[in-house]
């Protein structure tokens, strides 16, 4: 590069030498030849074209010459590239040859030039004392200036003006008459200096070199120092201390991979380029910074960017307006009425700031309250650091289990249609009968109704002295006799509903002839007594009875007296007129039981606290035991699969028990707020119900798969209401019409509902 | 300008048309109305073309629909441009116009039947069957079941010298009376049954007689429907004394009957039964299916899927194949089994507001029908339009039955012990 500087001011040395003068002498050697070849083209006698344009061609050649080189560096980066594409090492050294070649031409050019020179140089030697006169011009031309002061532009741009600049003083200078060339000709002939004049193009005149100069260049062309007394042979100094010097210094000649270029490296390169082709590597562009930003924008937003300390800024006060001012207009300022009235106001609600008027800046005083507002606010923060509270952005909706719709969920009860009124007192048991025409009812006034579900008529009436507990259908369809609770005693009723050969069966069987002997265990407790006022039986209890259950076979029913403590459940067997005492031993006071639907034997109790199944033909403990965790249970019903149960407690809870999966409830259902007073599986859909002392009824969809490993799908479907409250109880049994998806659900309020799909 | 504009956009031309004779003929001529008129307006405006002594109600129809809107609502709505001359058809508008005296019983009045011009018959939760030959008079008294009647229907009514009558009980059996009703007199006479038809297994819900023919058929709580024969000649045993308890019939020598044909398929009660055809049973139970039985091969041929507990059906319609079923839910459905590839009723009819107990076809026309229902009210249908024709809400508790008497009048009778007429209903 600093070729091509040099190469550029080539002019101004041609122009002007002796100003060229040390800045010529210390430029490099190659300027050299372009110097002798001007030196030498202005001597040249034959070549008649010879002057400045042949002086500007040569410009040009030396020009393209750099240029060529300049080519050549890039041909190296180049071929480089593609010595490392073509992953040949050929390439890469061919270039390098290259260089080296086009480096020796050049090398031999200057060379020629340079013996040219020489020989001009020779002929030159016997005009000496010209030179002398202009060494006396020497020292005084250094000062001088260039004349013109158009600078550095090329000439051909005034090539067709008459003037060739301007001098100091801004004045045109015009350009000299060109001789005619054959009379320059002859006048160079006869001038014997004409070897030493040179053509200052850029000045539009003639300058003789000096002696000395001629001399200066003569040596330069030698390729000797421009100056004579310039001793190139100095003796070497030894700066360097090789006393201390810790690492081993060795003079060895470098060695020669230092100057070929890596395998290695290629090798590299090679990888990465493969790499890059094949998109493994791949390179991020540049982030483009934007350069303008929100110069109002809130601060905080970006503080909240930082994941350091959290800077929470303080709420941005409202904007001082006109009234704020020191000087406000008249109309800001209230008048002594209005700061009266101020004065009357509470102080929440007195205006905050009163624009006061002042002449000038200097008469304000100062903020009377900085001082108290200052140490309000750093007990504020001393007092209440804020506290940027992290929140969870959660969707309610998704923590919500994905349940099917209730649409799919049908036919399930949802609207009341039918009532059966009748009743006087708050009806507390209710039963259909297994075919579903029928339903029978209990009440606290005493009495037990038969009513048609179908017309909602009652159909027969049994009126007895104490209220009654439950009523309980045989589940038989040809023994349609009813098992009543009402106190101590357990009522076994005809109702005549069966055809003539079923009454003939179950007046046989209510017949109470000689009865067998009992226990006197058991005798102590239980007596079977005819009752005489409805031709059944009645089965006298030591305690109340609290609930009472038929086998799915008909033939026995279980009575649960709670007070009984641990002789709290019997079970009567009806074809034998027979009463047995549970072979277990019982824990806890009994709440309800239940017979297994599908394993004949087993035996499910509820106490308060437990649900345990027992097997009545093996006598032995307890098969299972339900841990419900629940206060209180008040009721149990069973799917009739046998596999699932449901258990409702006081305190408004249901658990739902997969018994072949865990002892505890696989769900529990907390709906209701107040006491469930009865839970019930229908027989054929999937729905279960409870009843709840609020004057509802829930009723779930919970449908048990055949497959086991596929848990129970539960969910609730409709909340039923309609019935009120009185005396502060609700709703007091619930249960499925045995063939639609219907429910009755008996209310304190002495009325029955039956509510239709 | 503007202003005459929309007053001429709001009167349409119409023109009155109708079937009716005489004295409801108004003149064929364009008459230009407001088009905001509704159907008061409409019939108002025909009342004033006829200049009539009393006013007269009419039902306006434009292309087969009943207008139940204002007269633009309705071209909107149909997209009738109001541009041309409307041609309106009114008929009489179904209403009863008149409310008999109702005709009280001991009990629930649970089953109705109109099919004889000459009489009414009525079926109570007291065990009796009852006939009426006009509101208030009672002339016979059809006794012997011990259980609530459910069901009662004329047999082998074309008889000239005397009405076979069928009731079916919810003490199993179905009972056979035959009634001279030239014997009647200012008393009520007491019928006993000549043939007593045992075989249910459960109450029967309801009884169907053949129309031109000698059978009857019962359907159950026992899911079966039988078919039993009212011949006196083909009984095969007399039992003059049964021990029955309570069942003091000796002194009439006594018919016992067995079922014919069982036609089995209904998984629940059947509570409706209707004959409509010679040997084609419709059927109707709680098991949500309508079926029709061929009593020949005693197979179903058609089984309608409805989705709720049914307790009635009934027949007729164009040509006599719409099906109509109600039951425990306040929709009345109509189903056209004609269609193929559907089981979707073409009509439903939701205004009543709890179960529907009882529904029946017009005899005679074939748009109209009626349903009654537990919220005591009986509803006049027409298929012309979404809704009631109009609403007779003279019962005070449980419509339990109700049945069209000799075209222009429904029986009804309910919870509230009472058989109510009314009468009237001008069906063209």
């Amino acid at each position: 590069m600093t070729k091509k500087k040099s190469e550029a001011a080539n002019e101004d040395q041609t122009r002007d030498t002796k100003k060229k003068s040390v800045s010529a002498v210390k430029s490099s050697q190659k300027e050299k030849p372009v110097l002798a070849k001007q030196v030498k083209s202005s001597k040249e006698e034959e070549d008649l074209l010879l002057d400045s344009a042949t002086d500007s061609d040569y410009d040009g050649d030396s020009l393209s010459g750099s240029l060529n080189s300049d080519d050549f560096d890039s041909d190296v980066f180049d071929s480089e590239d593609d010595a490392s594409q073509k992953e040949t090492e050929g390439g890469d050294k061919d270039s390098s040859e290259d260089e080296l070649e086009l480096h020796g031409n050049e090398d031999s050019d200057d060379d020629d030039e340079g013996e040219q020179v020489d020989s001009e140089n020779d002929e030159e030697d016997g005009s000496d004392e010209e030179r002398e006169v202009a060494e006396e011009s020497d020292s005084s031309e250094d000062e001088v200036a260039p004349r013109n002061t158009v600078g550095d532009v090329p000439l051909e741009w005034y090539k067709d003006e008459k003037h060739i600049g301007y001098d100091i003083t801004g004045k045109k200078i015009t350009k000299k008459e060109k001789q005619d060339k054959l009379d320059s000709f002859l006048a160079n002939m006869d001038d014997s200096k004409n070897w030493r004049k040179i053509y200052d193009e850029y000045n539009d005149e003639e300058v003789e070199l000096t002696k000395e100069e001629s001399k200066l260049i003569r040596r330069m062309l030698k390729g000797e120092a421009p100056h004579a007394d310039f001793d190139p042979y100095a003796p070497y100094v030894d700066w360097f201390k090789w006393d201390d010097a810790i690492h081993p210094l060795s003079s060895a000649p470098e060695p020669k991979r230092r100057f070929i270029p890596s395998k290695w490296e290629a090798k590299k390169v090679v990888k990465y380029v493969r790499a890059i082709r094949k998109g493994l590597i791949k390179f991020d562009k540049p982030e483009e910074e934007p350069n303008v930003y929100l110069l109002w924008g809130d601060d905080s937003a970006s503080d909240q960017k930082s994941k350091h300390l959290t800077y929470i800024p303080p709420p941005k006060l409202k904007l001082p307006g006109h009234e704020e001012s020191y000087n406000p207009s008249l109309e800001y300022i209230p008048t002594e009425e209005e700061k009266a009235a101020y004065e009357l106001m509470y102080e929440e609600d007195r205006p905050k700031f009163i624009p006061k008027r002042f002449t000038s800046l200097r008469s304000i005083p100062a903020y009377e309250n900085a001082l108290k507002e200052s140490f309000d606010r750093c007990l504020d923060l001393y007092l209440c650091p804020r506290v940027r509270k992290k929140r969870i952005n959660i969707d309610p909706e998704s923590l919500k289990p994905k349940l099917p719709s209730r649409k799919d969920l049908r036919p399930y009860p949802n609207s009341c249609y039918l009532e059966y009124k009748g009743h006087t007192g708050a009806v507390t048991s209710v039963s259909p009968d297994c075919s579903g025409q029928w339903i029978a009812s209990g009440s606290a006034d005493g009495s037990v109704r038969i009513w048609e579900v179908e017309t909602g008529r009652c159909l027969k009436v049994w009126q007895f002295k104490e209220a009654v507990k439950c009523v309980a259908w045989n589940p038989l369809p040809d023994f349609p006799i009813l098992a009543v609770a009402i106190g101590q005693d357990l009522v076994i009723l005809n109702t005549e509903l069966g055809t003539d050969e079923e009454q003939q069966k179950i007046e046989e069987l209510l017949r109470l002839g000689t009865l067998p002997e009992q226990d006197e265990a058991v005798a102590a407790i239980v007596s079977w007594l005819p009752d005489e006022t409805y031709g059944g039986i009645k089965i006298k209890h030591f305690k109340n009875i609290s609930y009472v259950d038929w086998h799915p076979r008909g033939d026995y029913l279980s009575a649960v007296m709670s007070a009984g403590e641990t002789r709290g459940v019997v079970i009567h067997q009806l074809s034998m007129h027979k009463t047995q005492r549970l072979p277990i031993k019982m824990r806890g006071l009994p709440v309800c039981t239940l017979f297994h639907p599908t394993h004949r034997g087993m035996f499910i109790i509820a106490t308060k606290k437990n649900v345990r199944v027992f097997n009545l033909q093996k006598r032995e403990l307890a098969i299972k035991k339900l841990e419900t965790g629940l206060r209180e249970i008040s009721s149990m019903a069973i799917h009739p699969g046998g596999d699932n149960l449901i258990v409702g407690s006081k305190e408004g809870k249901m658990c739902w028990f997969d018994m072949d999966l865990s002892s505890k409830p696989y769900k529990t259902l907390k709906n209701h707020p107040k006491d469930i007073t009865n839970v019930a599986f229908h027989r054929s859909y999937p729905l279960f119900a409870s009843c709840s002392e609020d004057s509802t009824a829930y009723v779930f969809h919970g449908k048990v798969y055949s497959d086991l490993n596929e848990n129970p799908l539960i969910v609730p479907l409709e909340i039923l209401r309609g019935h009120s409250t009185s005396s502060n109880r609700g709703v007091l049994d619930c249960k499925f019409h045995p063939r639609q998806p219907w429910l009755f659900t008996a209310g304190a309020d002495s009325v029955i509902k039956l509510y239709c799909h | 300008m503007n202003g005459e504009g929309e007053d001429a956009s709001k009167v349409i031309h119409v023109k009155f048309l109708t079937k009716l004779d005489y004295p409801f003929k108004v003149p064929v001529t364009s008459v230009v109305i407001p088009s905001s008129v509704t159907r008061l307006g409409l019939s108002s405006i025909v009342n004033s073309l006829l200049t009539l002594e009393k006013p007269e109600p009419f039902d306006f129809l434009i292309d087969g629909e009943l207008i139940r809107m204002s007269l633009e609502q309705f071209l909107n709505a149909k997209g009738i441009s109001a541009e041309r001359t409307l041609e309106i058809e009114y008929i009489r508008a179904v209403a009863p116009r008149k409310e008999e005296k109702p005709s009280l019983h001991d009990d629930w009045v649970s089953a109705v039947d109109g099919s004889s011009p000459r009489f009414v018959l009525t079926g109570c939760y007291d065990g009796l069957g009852r006939i009426w030959s006009s509101p208030g008079s009672c002339t016979h008294i059809l006794e012997g079941h011990t259980g609530a009647i459910s069901s009662i229907a004329f047999a082998n009514s074309e008889g000239a010298e005397g009405v076979t009558v069928a009731t079916a009980s919810k003490d199993r059996t179905l009972r056979l009376f035959k009634v001279d009703p030239a014997e009647s007199g200012d008393s009520t006479t007491r019928v006993g049954a000549y043939k007593i038809l045992c075989g249910h297994k459960a109450s029967v819900a309801s009884v169907a007689a053949q129309k031109y023919g000698s059978k009857v058929c019962s359907g159950s709580w026992d899911c079966t429907i039988n078919v039993w024969d009212t011949n006196e000649s083909t009984s095969e045993l007399s039992v003059p004394g049964k021990k029955r308890k309570g069942n003091n019939q000796a002194e009439e020598p006594q018919l016992e009957g067995e079922a014919e044909t069982t036609l089995v398929g209904h998984t629940q009660c059947v509570s409706s039964v209707v004959w409509p055809e010679h040997d084609v049973i419709y059927s109707c139970s709680w098991d949500h299916s309508v079926r029709r039985w061929d009593v020949e091969t005693g197979k179903d041929s058609l089984n309608l899927y409805s989705g709720k507990a049914l307790n009635t059906v009934d027949v007729g319609g164009e040509g006599s194949a719409l099906v109509a079923a109600g039951g425990s839910d306040p929709i009345l459905r109509v189903w056209d089994p004609r269609k193929p590839g559907t089981s979707a009723p073409v009509f439903q009819f939701a205004s009543h507001s709890s179960w529907i107990s009882a529904c029946k076809w017009h005899t005679s026309s074939w748009f109209h029908l009626l349903s009654a229902s537990y919220d005591g009210k009986i509803m006049l249908w027409d298929l012309r339009t979404a809704w009631p024709l109009s609403i007779i809400e003279t019962h005070k508790d449980k419509v339990l039955c109700a049945d069209w008497w000799k075209g222009d009048s429904v029986v009804s009778g309910g919870a509230d012990s009472n058989l109510r007429i009314s009468s009237g209903i001008s069906i063209s």
